[in-house]
């Protein structure tokens, strides 16, 4: 009785230390996606990936760098709007899946044939649990673009749901407005069915 | 009645340049562009207090936040759909076939200066547009702003070409166009329209960039084909600093008119805002 009942104040007080740790350890907004950025940069200048054959392997590298930055199904579930009721729990699953990649695709593409060393500069972040939003510039030969990150806190940790280019242009309103025009006309299985095509073409 | 509050703003403008009140004004953040590595970040307090932020800033937070399905997104009428994707693909073979390939040779022969220049020439001579509609909307120390950009621009940045100014934030003011102030007044955005080769835009933005030609001194240099050539170089300019951003955008897009459409309508709405 006496060792289960030390067992258990052990348990529980190695649970509040842990979990305290966590709640320490919950980054900024601001600081998480600059450590990130600041990642993938690093690999993006890497010469060991510059050979056209090793392009495959910076990509995954940079997923795995990016991925756990975003909030995929709070992107999802924004991005297909009031329609998401129309979904099922498995077509949410593989919207959700396919949505992943194919924004992964294009913007990781992006990265690699666009990235020239561009500077960024961390402008500023609001805060206002649970959302926030983080402002930075993308210097390009003297001129700078606003990219902003609209975040979630999640489980202790910031998350980025949307990104606004130009002070003010949601990449997920975007992809809303393209979608709703399909979803009005077509079932959920065909805005998915699109999405495959758009990534295997 | 405008004559004399532009009169008003050429003597507090030039009174500022005279007196050096611009340059001698500390910048809260100097060189905020050019800062090499982002020493000037802002150090996020882990705790900070909730209420801390200005109204300003409220006003950037994501107010469909908490909406479960916040899906009121403002849209514009496309009554002309079918001609303006003609016009859509129209203009994506011009883009690939004529302007890019010119874009390219002239970034390829022109060094990045010079280009800058050029980009900061024409911005200047824009500076009409953007204070007259700065005080057709009221916005009083925005215009003396641009005026004051205008004037230190014009003389230390030797004839516009230069962008001395850029180290002032507070002279870095959001450009207003016509279509901007007939917004504030009211006027809707009517229809949408695809323009070839000007691109997207709306009935009262189409209505605004008309009227604000004559405020632009392209628009009067004569004869009429070098006007027209100026704006074309213009373009071509400007395009040469972002050679790559369409076929990125469209390549992100599983409908690039619908994505392009509403970008121009995120892009102004947000800017009428400001």
């Amino acid at each position: 009785m006496r060792v289960t009942s030390w067992i258990a104040i052990i348990v529980a007080f190695s649970l509040l230390l842990g979990f305290s740790a966590v709640l320490a350890e919950t980054r900024p907004p601001m600081q998480t996606v600059k450590e990130r950025i600041d990642q993938i940069i690093t690999v993006l200048n890497d010469p060991q990936y510059h050979a056209p054959a090793k392009k495959e392997a910076q990509r995954d590298k940079i997923w795995e760098i990016a991925s756990p930055m975003f909030d995929f199904m709070e992107i999802s579930r924004r991005t297909v709007g009031s329609n998401w009721e129309k979904f099922t729990e498995e077509e949410k699953e593989r919207f959700t899946a396919i949505f992943t990649r194919f924004l992964g695709n294009s913007y990781i593409d992006k990265m690699q044939g666009e990235y020239h060393n561009e500077q960024i500069v961390y402008v500023k972040e609001l805060v206002r649990e649970p959302q926030a939003l983080v402002q930075t510039r993308l210097v390009r030969e003297g001129a700078g673009m606003p990219i902003d990150y609209r975040m979630k806190l999640e489980d202790g940790e910031w998350k980025i749901y949307d990104i606004l280019v130009e002070n003010g242009v949601s990449i997920v309103q975007n992809y809303r407005v393209q979608f709703q025009s399909i979803l009005q006309k077509e079932p959920p299985s065909h805005l998915i069915k699109r999405l495959e095509d758009k990534l295997k073409a | 009645m405008k004559n004399r509050v532009l009169k008003a703003l050429a003597i507090v403008g030039g009174l500022c340049v005279s007196f050096g009140c611009a340059s001698g004004r500390p910048s809260a953040e100097p060189g905020a562009i050019n800062t090499p590595a982002p020493t000037a970040l802002a150090q996020p307090v882990p705790d900070a207090p909730q209420n801390e932020l200005s109204a300003e800033d409220e006003l950037l937070l994501d107010e469909t936040f908490g909406l479960e399905n916040g899906n009121s997104f403002y849209t514009v009428a496309d009554p002309l759909e079918p001609v303006n994707r003609a016009m859509f693909v129209f203009n994506d073979k011009l883009y690939f076939w004529v302007m890019k390939p010119v874009a390219e040779g002239y970034r390829f022969v022109t060094p990045t200066p010079v280009r800058s220049g050029v980009r900061n020439f024409f911005h200047n001579l824009g500076a009409p547009v953007r204070i007259v509609n700065n005080v057709l909307q009221g916005k009083g120390r925005a215009a003396e702003a641009e005026w004051t950009r205008f004037l230190y621009n014009t003389t230390v940045g030797i004839l516009g070409f230069g962008n001395p100014a850029a180290r002032y934030p507070e002279l870095n003011v959001s450009p207003e166009d016509l279509g901007q102030t007939l917004a504030v007044y009211g006027i809707g955005d009517g229809f949408f329209l695809m323009w070839p080769i000007l691109g997207a835009s709306t009935l009262r933005d189409t209505a605004g960039m008309g009227g604000d030609r004559f405020l632009n001194p392209i628009g009067y240099v004569d004869p009429f084909e070098l006007s027209l050539g100026l704006s074309g170089y213009d373009k071509i300019n400007t395009l040469s600093f972002r050679i790559g951003d369409y076929e990125s955008l469209k390549d992100a897009a599983l409908d690039p008119y619908a994505s392009f459409r509403d970008a121009y309508i995120q892009l102004r709405q947000s800017k009428i805002k400001q």
